[in-house]
């Protein structure tokens, strides 16, 4: 192997899901010419163990970024923005009361206001 | 069919014969291309290529299972303690790794001829190698995939590497048919359903696949004379001094305590 890469290798992104259902994560990336090697790849490195379920292979220039802190993280004290200023136990309870849901069925919901 | 108990001795050292052919393509090759691991073109394709011949390995590990429970012997047994001249491998084999264009071209021919036998053996009457033909079927769908692939890109290429391309396939086009080289017990196979089909009509198929293929690729084919006639009945019998080499590495281990338990 050599240490410099090829001038038309690209980079991909490789999200992997483990089973059907489960959000997509993203697992790492590989160094590729093409869409076809770089399935390829991407199967021997994040799918060879039978670990994964789908594969997502996107090459690194496909995606749009946002770092901007102007944007992701405003000087201003935000903290109303979040949903533990406020505490909803008592209203989802009696909202599930009312729609006749199992009481142990609250028990998740009811996490979101403490 | 379902095992060896209701198979009479001659139908058995028939398919005894068979899987020994198929073990040691799988087996030699395997360990041919694992010399890759650490200088394979790109790491990518390093870690590609060394998890293809891991596959290979595994598949020649089921074959010599089946093998060794057809003859009351023991996979590793036979797997790491015969002489070189014991090996049943096609002649296609006999060649050391070389470069990285000798391996694709190798790899090329050998998977679709592999392929061609595999849809053949999952319709074996025999259940057992019915059944291990059509789970490798589903692995080395891949193989294709990716040997497919790399011939393309070599012979698109241009320069050095077509040209290596071409004359690796020049040299292993001889040898590659011996992969189809006539069995002592093929006709007990094929009239006992064992073999669906005899070797040469699988060759001929295996040709119909590649050659197309080559030919639009600008790449080297037999010639239609060569093409008409089978392989003579050497071609898994011949060995040579790099296959005696690659014996002498792989038996290493073996070799160093012999009749240990590992």
């Amino acid at each position: 192997m050599t240490d410099e890469a090829e001038p038309q290798d690209r980079v991909w992104e490789v999200f992997r899901q483990e089973a059907e259902g489960d959000p997509m994560i993203h697992g790492g990336s590989v160094r590729a010419p093409d869409e076809d090697l770089a399935t390829h790849y991407a199967r021997e490195f994040y799918g060879r163990r039978q670990e994964s379920h789908r594969l997502w292979v996107v090459p690194r220039d496909a995606i749009v970024e946002l770092d901007d802190p102007d944007l992701l993280k405003p000087p201003f004290d935000r903290s109303f923005k979040r949903p533990g200023g406020y505490l909803i136990k008592h209203k989802l309870e009696a909202a599930k009361a009312r729609a006749g849901a199992p009481a142990a069925a609250t028990a998740e919901g009811a996490e979101v206001g403490e | 069919m379902s095992d060896a108990t209701t198979l009479d001795p001659t139908t058995r050292e028939a398919l005894a014969e068979l899987l020994l052919a198929l073990a040691d393509d799988e087996f030699v090759l395997g360990f041919w291309d694992s010399e890759w691991t650490g200088i394979a073109p790109i790491l990518e394709e390093d870690v590609a290529m060394s998890s293809v011949s891991q596959d290979e390995i595994g598949h020649a590990k089921a074959w010599y299972e089946l093998l060794a429970g057809l003859t009351d012997d023991d996979a590793d047994r036979i797997a790491f303690g015969r002489e070189p001249a014991g090996y049943r491998h096609a002649a296609l084999m006999n060649h050391a790794r070389t470069d990285w264009a000798f391996t694709v071209a190798r790899r090329y021919l050998y998977e679709h001829a592999d392929a061609a036998r595999l849809e053949s053996l999952a319709r074996s009457t025999y259940a057992p190698v019915a059944e291990l033909a059509a789970k490798m079927r589903r692995e080395e769908t891949y193989h294709l995939l990716h040997f497919d692939l790399w011939l393309r890109r070599l012979a698109d290429a241009g320069g050095e590497a077509r040209e290596r391309l071409v004359s690796s396939l020049e040299r292993l086009w001889p040898d590659a048919q011996a992969v189809f080289a006539p069995l002592a017990g093929e006709v007990i196979l094929v009239s006992t359903g064992i073999l669906p089909d005899d070797l040469e009509s699988l060759r001929r198929r295996w040709l119909e696949r590649v050659v197309p293929v080559l030919e639009s690729l600008d790449l080297p084919v037999p010639a239609q004379a060569e093409r008409a006639a089978p392989p003579a009945g050497d071609g898994r019998t011949r060995r040579s001094d790099d296959f005696a080499w690659l014996h002498s590495e792989f038996t290493m281990v073996a070799r160093s305590d012999q009749g240990a338990t590992w």
